[in-house]
C-alpha cells in the first residue's frame, strides 16, 4: 500500500493514458493494481453516468420563461413603490415623534430664562406693579372703552399758519 | 459551444438588451444555453424530475443578475458559475440517501463487476453492473467534499477545461489542477476506505 508509482501517475491514467512501463509495473505491484483497479471501476462509472441520456426542456420553456420574467420585471415596481412609500412614512413618523417629544419637553410658556440683572434691580412701585399685575393685563381690563374719536389727540405744540 | 464573429455580436446584443430589463431579449440566450444548464444541473443534482424546475430558478436568478456580467468571461462559464451555486444551495437543503445497488451486491459480485469494469469497456456490461457503476460514483460523489464534488463533475462529467473551471469556480488554473489532482485521489481512498467499512459491517 506504500507504493507512489500510481499516485504519482494519476491524473494521467485518468485520463486514459497507459504504457508498457505502467502495465509492467501493476504486474509487479499488487497494491498499485488493485488501487488501479479502483481507478478503472470509478473511471467507468463517470463514463457511463456522462453517457445518460440527459433531461431536455419541455417544448415551450424559453417562453413560458420569459413571460414568467416579463411578469416579474412587473413585480418589483409595486414592490419598490412600497418599500419608497414605506421609507417615507418611516421618516415621518420619526419627525412627528420628535415633534411631539419637544413639544411634551418644552414648557407652553416658552423658553425659561434665568433671573437677569433688570429683575433683581427692580424694587419699589415699579416692583409692586410688576408684582401685582405682571402683564399690565389689569390696566387694560380697567381701561374705559375709548371711540376713536375720543382718543385725545396730542397737544399741538406749534400751531401752523 | 464556440461563437461565430456574428453569433457572438448578436449574443452581446441581447446581453446588452437583457441587461435595460428586456426579458424578450433573454429569450434567445435560454433558448440556445437551455440544454447546456438542463445539462448540468442533472449532473449536479441526479434527479429527472427536479432539473425543470431548477433550470428555471437558474435562469430567473440570471436574468435578475444581469446587469452584474461585466462580458470579462463567456456568458456560459457565467451562467454555468450561477447554476453551479445554485444546485449545490438546493443540494444543502435537499440531500437524501438513495438505494445503493452497489453495496447491496455481495461481495463476491462486487468483485466480479470491478474485474468486468477493467477488462472490458464499461458499454460492454450488462444493464445491472452499469447501473451499479454509476450509483457507485454517485454515492462517491455524495461523499466527497463539496470543492472536491464540483470540480469532478465538470471535468468528468461536463468536460469543461481546466480555464474553463477556474473561471466558474473563480480559482487559479493551477489551483484547478492541484485541487482536481486530490479530488481523484481522494475519491479513490473514500471508495477503499468504504470497502472497509462495509466488510466491517
Amino acid at each position: 500500500m506504500n507504493c507512489d508509482y500510481l499516485r504519482e501517475r494519476l491524473d494521467n491514467l485518468w485520463e486514459g493514458a497507459e504504457s508498457a512501463e505502467v502495465t509492467r509495473h501493476l504486474a509487479e505491484c499488487p497494491s498499485c493494481a488493485r488501487e488501479y483497479r479502483d481507478l478503472r471501476v470509478v473511471g467507468a462509472g463517470f463514463r457511463l453516468m456522462k453517457r445518460e441520456a440527459e433531461p431536455e426542456p419541455s417544448i415551450g420553456f424559453a417562453e413560458r420563461l420569459v413571460r414568467q420574467l416579463g411578469e416579474l420585471s412587473k413585480a418589483p415596481s409595486v414592490a419598490e413603490f412600497f418599500e419608497r412609500a414605506g421609507r417615507r412614512f418611516v421618516y415621518a413618523t420619526v419627525v412627528l415623534t420628535f415633534l411631539a417629544l419637544l413639544a411634551i419637553v418644552l414648557p407652553a410658556t416658552g423658553p425659561v430664562r434665568g433671573l437677569s440683572i433688570a429683575d433683581i434691580q427692580l424694587s419699589g412701585p415699579e416692583a409692586q406693579m410688576a408684582n401685582a399685575d405682571p402683564f399690565g393685563e389689569s390696566s387694560l381690563q380697567d381701561a374705559p372703552d375709548l371711540a376713536p374719536e375720543e382718543v385725545p389727540a396730542p397737544a399741538a405744540t406749534h400751531e401752523v399758519k | 459551444m464556440e461563437n461565430s464573429g456574428a453569433q457572438l455580436a448578436q449574443e452581446i446584443q441581447w446581453i446588452k438588451r437583457a441587461q435595460q430589463g428586456e426579458p424578450e431579449a433573454f429569450g434567445p440566450l435560454v433558448q440556445k444555453y437551455q440544454q447546456r444548464v438542463f445539462s448540468l444541473v442533472y449532473h449536479l443534482v441526479r434527479r429527472r424530475d427536479e432539473v425543470e424546475d431548477l433550470a428555471q430558478e437558474i435562469f430567473i436568478k440570471a436574468f435578475r443578475a444581469i446587469r452584474s456580467y461585466n462580458f470579462q468571461s463567456s456568458f456560459v462559464t457565467w451562467l454555468s458559475r450561477i447554476a453551479t451555486n445554485h444546485c449545490y444551495d438546493y443540494l444543502r437543503h435537499e440531500r437524501a440517501s438513495r438505494v445503493s445497488f452497489y453495496w447491496q451486491m455481495g461481495e463476491e459480485s462486487q468483485q466480479e463487476l470491478e474485474a468486468n469494469a477493467q477488462s472490458q469497456p464499461e458499454d460492454a456490461l450488462d444493464h445491472e453492473e452499469q447501473l451499479a457503476l454509476k450509483d457507485l460514483v454517485e454515492k462517491l460523489l455524495e461523499r466527497a467534499p463539496e470543492n472536491d464534488r464540483k470540480i469532478l463533475l465538470l471535468k468528468e462529467l461536463q468536460d469543461y477545461s481546466v480555464e474553463e473551471i477556474a473561471e466558474i469556480l473563480n480559482l487559479k488554473p493551477t489551483t484547478v489542477k492541484v485541487r482536481l489532482h486530490r479530488a481523484r485521489k481522494r475519491m479513490l481512498e473514500d471508495l477503499r476506505q468504504w470497502r472497509e467499512e462495509n466488510k466491517r459491517s
